[in-house]
């Protein structure tokens, strides 16, 4: 018999940091408890998250390659799977099972300028991406970052948003939608920061957010000159299986979990339900 | 080409049974479905088409993928034979050739094991089928819309005619072959018994309705993906998912955890492109919450994305959606609608 990709294997929680006030979006450390299941993983791909006795959900790996021995995920709080998840305490066991689908275009990106747009938690492979090429950073051209969130509140990494800001070889704009009291930063939509930051069209995009987020921001990508072959997005469907069975991730002739999640906006353009 | 007396069917399934679990259409109440055999007597040949496809003997509707309790995960242990399947007609016996290429390889990346399904593999590979070529198709059969035809072999390790008093067996492929010759109470068939056979064939035929030519769905499903007729052909389906359990080709599933304190299964189900939840997110974005969407999703995987990918129709007309639907929509005239719209 083949090996069997639906068995999760085990891993420990080492840390969870809650990302916000309310608590509804926790980072999770996991180690690997047996040194034989450890696998390399590339930024953008994901892992189905098992709690067992609940089942499992689709999650972006958040930690970056170059960060050994963890893999980390930021879950949002919202249904039964992430519920549980939530309850998780340090030195818990749960279930992984991965890495699944493709990753970011690394290899295309090298001495390229490189634009990370990003909305809410949909931040996580983001930010393995953007750690990958912060270690690797000789090997890419200016990086710039747009990410927002409905509020300051809902901005994750909190810490390491200041720490980039600080550095002078990447440019961070941060933005909120509506105005709140004690905010510097941008003020404003996405896609109308997007517009307004005017990043050069020579570059890269790589944008990752909510449905409607993707939908406004690949106009004005378009309007500034970006090309559909540099522009790339990661999707999120419910997938089950994560190796092109279940059906349930399907777009078009296309499958999220194996073809994607990350496609270049070429590829989506002649997929009518991408978005 | 070989031939066994129908009165000593059981001596043969006997044997059958010595090296293979064998499966075979089995009427209990008023359904008859793939079940596992032990003599050739609880065998029911009247069925035409069973009422679930044969695709749940290698893919059930539910399979414990793997139990779990505080001293770790474990997968249940098949010791059983490899499968045969006796009477599966060709629309079923096809169905399986397509489901084997989802499910026992990944288009993305061929050969690699990682992307191969366990539990379908464990089953299909190696089992032997006995296709029962189909002497009076239904009402409901359109298998000729899509290569097929009553007497089509594609898919079949053994090709099996039934006459007034035998039944006889082509070897279609090596391993079919194989198994007929090692049976050495069969009878040579002879040239009247291939005259018989063009003839039921004939007939067989003659039972079909008109053909259509469904090659332009391809093209023409992908040009009306955002026209109105989608409206008005899902505008009485009610999204009960009938028709997807029914089919011998889809093979959406659902993955859930049944058990509690610490102790349960992993298990799989059927699931249906047709519900609702099949696709909604945690977050409550559902990229095809409106039962159109759902309905243009089933005839576009059938007849269009699943051709992209694999080159072939994901239908083999059996016909089971058209039988079983409760308020009558039937897909041939759905196909129709498609190519004259």
């Amino acid at each position: 018999m083949c090996n069997n990709t639906y068995i999760p294997i085990p891993m420990k929680v080492e840390k969870i940091l809650s990302e916000n006030p309310d608590g509804s979006l926790r980072t999770f450390d996991l180690s690997f408890v047996n040194e034989e299941d450890k696998f390399d993983y590339m930024p953008g791909q994901f892992c189905e998250f098992s709690i067992l006795g609940k089942g499992e959900s689709p999650f972006g790996i958040a930690s970056s390659p170059t960060e050994e021995g963890i893999l980390k995920f930021t879950v949002n709080r919202t249904g039964s799977v992430t519920n549980e998840i939530h309850y998780l305490n340090v030195g818990d066991i749960v279930g992984i099972r991965g890495p699944l689908g493709n990753w970011y275009p690394l290899e295309k990106l090298k001495g390229k300028d490189v634009v990370i747009i990003g909305g809410g938690f949909a931040f996580t492979t983001l930010r393995s991406m953007l750690i990958y090429m912060l270690e690797n950073r000789k090997d890419y051209g200016d990086i710039t970052v747009i990410y927002g969130a409905r509020n300051p509140d809902l901005l994750i990494y909190k810490e390491e948003l200041a720490e980039w800001d600080k550095r002078d070889d990447l440019t961070l704009h941060l933005t909120i939608d509506t105005p709140v009291e004690g905010w510097a930063k941008h003020t404003g939509f996405v896609p109308t920061i997007t517009k307004e930051v005017s990043p050069d069209p020579s570059a890269w995009a790589i944008v990752c957010g909510p449905p409607i987020m993707i939908k406004f921001t690949l106009p004005v990508l378009k309007e500034l000159g970006f090309d559909d072959t540099r522009i790339y997005t990661s999707l999120e469907r419910r997938m089950k299986c994560g190796i092109g069975k279940c059906g349930r991730c399907g777009i078009g002739s296309k499958y999220v979990c194996i073809d994607g999640p990350v496609f270049s906006f070429e590829e989506l353009k002649s997929i009518p339900d991408a978005f | 080409m070989l031939k066994i007396k129908k009165t000593k069917l059981n001596e043969f399934i006997d044997f059958l049974n010595r090296d293979y679990s064998v499966y075979a259409p089995v009427e209990h109440g008023k359904k008859t479905t793939f079940k596992k055999i032990e003599t050739a007597l609880e065998i029911d040949h009247s069925a035409y088409n069973t009422s679930k496809s044969a695709k749940e003997v290698f893919f059930p509707q539910a399979e414990v993928m793997f139990k779990y309790s505080k001293e770790g995960l474990k997968v249940p242990e098949r010791n059983e034979k490899p499968f045969a399947i006796w009477a599966i007609r060709n629309c079923d016996a096809k169905s399986l050739k397509m489901l084997d290429s989802v499910f026992g390889d990944a288009r993305q990346h061929p050969g690699k094991d990682y992307f191969k399904d366990p539990y379908w593999k464990q089953k299909y590979d190696n089992c032997l089928v006995f296709n029962l070529a189909c002497n009076e198709p239904l009402s409901t059969c359109f298998c000729h819309w899509f290569d097929g035809n009553p007497f089509d072999k594609t898919g079949s390790d053994v090709f099996v005619v039934e006459t007034a008093d035998h039944y006889i067996m082509e070897d279609i492929s090596d391993k079919g072959k194989k198994f007929i010759d090692s049976y050495d109470k069969a009878e040579k068939a002879d040239d009247n018994d291939v005259k018989v056979i063009d003839e039921l064939k004939a007939t067989a035929e003659s039972y079909l309705g008109d053909k259509i030519d469904t090659k332009p769905l391809f093209d023409k499903l992908k040009k009306i993906w955002d026209e109105p007729v989608w409206d008005e052909v899902s505008a009485k389906c009610i999204n009960c998912g009938a028709c997807t359990f029914v089919c011998p080709t889809c093979h959406c599933f659902d993955v859930d955890d049944e058990g509690k304190d610490g102790k349960g299964s992993r298990i799989r189900l059927w699931d249906s492109c047709m519900f609702q939840l099949f696709t909604k997110e945690a977050s409550g974005h559902n990229p095809r919450g409106v039962a159109v969407q759902r309905v243009r999703q089933r005839i576009m995987h059938k007849y269009n994305y699943f051709r992209d990918n694999y080159q072939v129709d994901l239908c083999t007309g059996c016909g089971r959606c058209v039988s079983v639907c409760p308020v009558n929509l039937d897909i041939r005239e759905v196909i129709k609608k498609v190519l004259e719209y």
